[in-house]
């Protein structure tokens, strides 16, 4: 590891000055958890270090309206928001997921964004929450949707010297819910082999007694999707998006066309499943072989959706009997 | 109560509060004055010839003091077990963690900077990566000079009539289990200091697990060296986990030992993370066809195996493996005729080394699944299979193994219990049991002519103790268990006894951490140590207060006589007794142990250890069908462990086994014991380590004619 100068500024402005005068050959660096290693792995030397995390303005978390999270927020804050818990629970399903707790006390939202590995875990979250990120550069800040801010593998939408400020996401009706899965060999300390979010908001015709009685109790899936089905539980709205079975994190939006405005049902969650895997191209690679990644779509869409739809219909009971999902 | 004070009770390691509060000095930590740092170039490819090496940019560079290459060994100097590996290789690379050039700088990131500075160019060639395409006829030789690719070593054990017995079974079940690479994964990465002093002696600070062999292989290494009669002291730093792979000596040290020699200062070794898996040397793979037998009622008739291992490109004592396979081939269970040959086979792969169970736990893996597929066929209970076939204490195995006390069914009938067998097993709706047993070596195991250890214990003036032993702390607590036991037998406080055990300069000849002899081994050398210097502190006592010796004793560090209490002199008293009196003498014992037990023969027989370590595990476990993952919803480990000397450190050692793989015969059973449980849960068999969701749900499918 070479030696570089390291510096702190205090505000966005300084920062940026700092990336100009090292003539774009600085690397912003956040918690470093990612680019330290790639420091010691000598895959990337930098001119100096530019370190965000004096800078206050990246810290935010405001629940007033929507959520608004700063890009210098630790995985482990994001964890333990109790709003985040409940309303984007998909975030916190990630963040509590990322490495270790060492890993997640210091790393940051915006470093596992910029850094954009088709792994990151709170990239599909994001996706589904309809996030947009915003950003600050010379001219002023700027948001694009995080759909548009992924390239390909670690390469984002920002310009040269421009810093992700932060992630802006809408508010949600009490109808609505989402559930990340990340699927791992070990319990801790690994990127996911792939990854599943899915947001859905629910409508529910009929009277729902029935299915939260069907939730709280041990039925099978079969059994329960098919008390949803009689009870015609329509899926108004869906996302979902795909982590690791593409060059980027990715939607699946014809699965998510095919369920919307639907009665969910066992068959068609099935097939929910078998579309999104049509649209992914996975990879053979040490984490995981193509066709089990594929297959692992169909698994994890489906107990994606329902758990979000558990969590939509009984969001205050804390029994979770065993489940697979 | 047996009125012992400090055996048998749960004593924190003496070395904990060092290691918690980061004053432990591991390796990394080490600074010498004028020390430089080295760095390896290790091969691009995995077998290349190298078309040219060209040092001069490194060599160049500010800072660097020394840049070697395969050229600069002399003597054409080889180590290891077959001795076939050169520290640096010239020509042509076998493998991705050929060392073929080093550098000594003044810093570690000009040693790093330097290796880029290397150019290498290579000509690939086609590599042989598995083991059985290096033993078809033809196959392309990995050593030019030797005539094939399978080693020359004897593997090979036979005991009564296979053939015959095969014929005569009512039963029998037949298959091919395979296991993996499996690294140590030591917390703290392999490490050392090469240091010369003006007389060419030199002393090393390393983190071996072998002190007084390491030390036989770096004098060799001198020799080769154009050194002859020189010293070799080694110093062990604290070591951060071994588990075998420390075990041996590698390229790595003599490197630094010919970096130090041509730039006459320190140089420290030490492997990055990535460096330690890439260049140390895992647990070999192996290839087991096995086939056993039983009679109508389950009785085993007999067991054969062919291994063949992939040895790698290079050879260490972990070509030895097959001789402790044999352990439970022989032994485990009670089987009349046995058949058993193994084969290391070169490769270009990474070349592996002894790991935690030194080959017990690949060959227990095909035995104990292989022993549930037989009990399916005859239709007996695994459990009753395990049951029926058990060792028994007193049996004298085809090895000869002399068993003494064996604790088997008491094991395999505690796990039965504690996991719910009967309600649990057979349900075959996602959940299920698998259960496996162990044998292994529990009274030391003599693999070299001496499986000795020796101990000195000398008490100073303030009736403090030093003991001086052979035996390495390797995070096993020998330290811990060896004051125990010299404060057992001289009635003074366990902190008052200092260890002292790092350090060939002054500790006596071990033959190293290994085959989990330690606490049995050392803890007899210093019990008999210890022994020696009470009846010298007894004999002045009793001199000093003119009572005999028989009447004496001593506890909390004062020696009285049982007649009369007011005869009593502090143990320190009786030191600068000896000290200051004219004619006076040192309170020094030492003391060697060498268990009874005896190498192997020509035919791999003999008693090998005088005691066995017995146990059984079983594991519940749940199968997602649909992900092929599988969860451990219950583990139980019973071991019969005989008195345990420390029990909190006994059971880290068996909690950390099974974890691990899950000391040393603690993971022998796991592997199996979650393949049968798994077979149990969902009716498919994986015998191909490791079990990952992958091939858990292939089979699934296969089995309900799915394609994957
Ligand atoms: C042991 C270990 C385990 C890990 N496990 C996981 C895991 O389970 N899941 C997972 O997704 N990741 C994992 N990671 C990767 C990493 O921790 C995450 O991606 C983390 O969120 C990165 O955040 P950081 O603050 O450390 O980023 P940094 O390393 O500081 O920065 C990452 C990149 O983003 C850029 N950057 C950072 N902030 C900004 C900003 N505000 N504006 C513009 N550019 C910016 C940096 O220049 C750099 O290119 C792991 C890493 C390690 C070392």
């Amino acid at each position: 590891m070479g030696s570089f100068e390291y510096y702190k500024p205090e505000s966005i402005a300084e920062a940026m000055a700092l990336m100009e005068e090292s003539g774009g050959k600085g690397v912003y660096i956040a918690g470093g958890t990612d680019v330290m290693v790639l420091i010691r792995q000598r895959k990337l030397s930098p001119g100096c270090l530019i370190s965000l995390r004096n800078i206050g303005d990246l810290a935010y978390l405001d629940t007033s309206s929507g959520l608004a999270i700063g890009s210098g927020v630790t995985h482990n804050a994001i964890a333990k928001n109790d709003i985040i818990q409940t309303k984007y629970t998909a975030l916190a399903d990630a963040t509590s997921k990322v490495g270790s707790l060492q890993i997640r006390n210091i790393a940051t939202m915006g470093g596992n964004i910029c850094n954009a590995a088709p792994s990151a875990d709170t990239a599909c979250p994001l996706l589904v929450l309809d996030a947009r990120v915003v950003m600050a550069g010379k001219n002023g800040e700027r948001s694009v949707p995080i759909d548009e801010f992924f390239l390909g593998p670690n390469r984002v939408a920002l310009r040269p010297g421009e810093i992700v400020k932060g992630f802006e996401m809408p508010a949600f009706n009490e109808r609505t819910g989402s559930a990340y899965i990340k699927h791992t060999r070990r319990q801790a300390m690994d990127l996911p082999m792939l990854g599943v979010a899915a947001r859905v908001t629910i409508r529910i015709d009929g009277d729902q007694i029935g299915c939260r009685d069907a939730l709280c109790g041990i039925e099978n899936i079969s059994d329960i999707l098919k008390r949803f089905e009689d009870e015609k539980l329509v899926c108004e709205d869906v996302r979902i998006a795909m982590g690791v079975v593409a060059p980027r994190p990715m939607r699946a939006k014809k699965a998510e066309g095919a369920l919307k405005g639907r009665v969910i049902s066992e068959v068609l969650l099935q097939e929910i499943g078998e579309i999104a895997a049509s649209e992914c191209q996975p990879r053979d690679s040490i984490r995981g072989e193509a066709w089990y990644r594929r297959d692992m779509v169909k698994v994890l869409t489906k107990r994606a959706i329902l758990r979000v739809v558990d969590r939509i219909i009984r969001p205050d009971d804390t029994i979770w009997p065993e489940r697979l999902w | 109560m047996d009125g012992l004070k400090f055996v048998g009770k749960r004593i924190p390691k003496k070395d904990a509060p060092l290691k918690a509060t980061g004053e432990a000095i591991y390796i990394q930590d080490l600074k010498l004055p004028g020390m430089l740092h080295g760095k390896i170039l290790y091969s691009k490819y995995p077998h290349a010839r190298i078309l040219k090496l060209d040092t001069s940019r490194a060599a160049a560079l500010p800072g660097v003091k020394a840049v070697l290459t395969g050229a600069d060994v002399p003597n054409n100097f080889k180590f290891g077990f077959m001795k076939d590996n050169p520290p640096l290789k010239s020509g042509k690379v076998l493998s991705t963690r050929d060392e073929i050039a080093a550098v000594a700088a003044i810093s570690q990131e000009v040693a790093e900077e330097a290796i880029d500075l290397i150019d290498v160019e290579y000509e690939e060639l086609p590599g042989i990566f598995d083991p059985l395409e290096a033993m078809q006829e033809g196959a392309s030789l990995i050593h030019e000079e030797l005539k094939s690719n399978v080693l020359k070593l004897p593997w090979k054990f036979v005991h009564g009539d296979v053939e015959a017995s095969r014929k005569d079974s009512a039963f029998i079940a037949e298959d091919s289990f395979t296991t993996q690479w499996v690294t140590h994964c030591c917390l703290g990465t392999s490490g050392c200091v090469a240091s010369f002093d003006v007389g060419n002696n030199l002393t090393m600070y390393s983190n071996t697990q072998i002190p007084s062999l390491a030390q036989n292989d770096f004098l060799e290494a001198l020799k080769a060296f154009g050194l002859k009669n020189r010293r070799v002291r080694i110093v062990q730093t604290t070591i951060g986990g071994g588990f075998g792979s420390k075990l041996d000596t590698y390229a790595y040290e003599y490197i630094a030992i010919l970096l130090a020699l041509k730039t006459r200062r320190p140089v420290k070794l030490v492997f990055s993370r990535e460096e330690e898996f890439l260049a140390t040397s895992p647990r070999q793979p192996t290839i087991t066809k096995i086939s056993q037998g039983c009679d109508k009622d389950g009785k085993l008739t007999f067991r054969e195996i062919e291994m063949v291992l992939d040895n790698g490109a290079y050879t260490s004592w972990g070509a030895t493996t097959p001789s402790v396979m044999m352990v439970p081939i022989s032994s485990l269970y009670k089987v009349p005729n046995v058949k058993y040959t193994a084969k290391c086979v070169y490769t270009n792969n990474t070349y592996s080394q002894a790991f935690r169970g030194y080959g017990n736990p690949q060959a227990t893996f095909a035995i104990e699944s292989c022993l549930d597929q037989l009990a399916e066929k005859a239709g007996v209970d695994p459990v009753e299979i395990r049951r029926i076939n058990a060792n028994e204490p007193g049996e004298v195995t085809p090895q000869n193994f002399r068993i003494t006390s064996c604790g088997m069914k008491e094991c395999i009938d505690e796990v039965v219990k504690r996991l719910d067998w009967k309600n649990k097993c057979g349900r075959g709706d996602g959940r299920g049991v698998g259960m496996a047993s162990l044998i292994h070596v529990g009274g030391a195991a003599r693999v070299y002519k001496s499986d000795g250890c020796g101990t000195i214990i000398k008490v100073d003036d303030n009736g403090k103790v030093d003991v001086i032993t052979g035996s390495s702390e390797i995070g096993q607590g020998s330290d811990t268990i060896i004051a125990q036991i010299v404060a057992e037998v001289l009635g003074v406080s366990i902190d008052d006894i200092n260890v002292i055990n790092n350090d060939t300069d002054v500790c006596p000849w071990d033959v190293g951490v290994h085959a989990s002899r330690t606490t049995f081994v050392a803890g007899n050398s210093a019990l008999g140590a210890a022994q020696k210097i009470k009846a010298q502190i007894m004999d002045i006592a009793a001199k000093t207060l003119s009572e005999p010796v028989d009447a004496l004793d001593m506890k909390d560090g004062v020696i009285f006589s049982r007649n009369d209490k007011e005869k009593n002199i502090p143990l320190g008293k009786v030191l600068r007794k000896a000290h200051y009196t004219l004619g006076g003498r040192m309170l020094v014992a030492e003391n060697f142990y060498d268990p009874p037990n005896e190498n192997f023969d020509q035919t791999f027989r003999g008693n090998l250890s005088v005691a066995y370590a017995y146990g059984a595990h079983g594991v519940e476990v749940e199968v997602d069908r649909e992900t092929g993952q599988v969860k451990i919803l219950n583990y139980v480990a019973a071991h019969d462990v005989g008195k345990a000397i420390n029990p909190m450190l006994l059971e880290g050692q068996i909690y950390g086994g099974g974890l691990q793989g899950i000391g040393e015969p603690g993971l022998v059973p796991t592997a199996p014991a979650i393949a049968n449980a798994v077979y149990d849960a969902v009716g498919v068999r994986i015998k191909d380590l490791p079990i990952t969701p992958e091939k858990v749900l292939r089979a699934l499918k296969e089995k309900a004619g799915q394609k994957t």
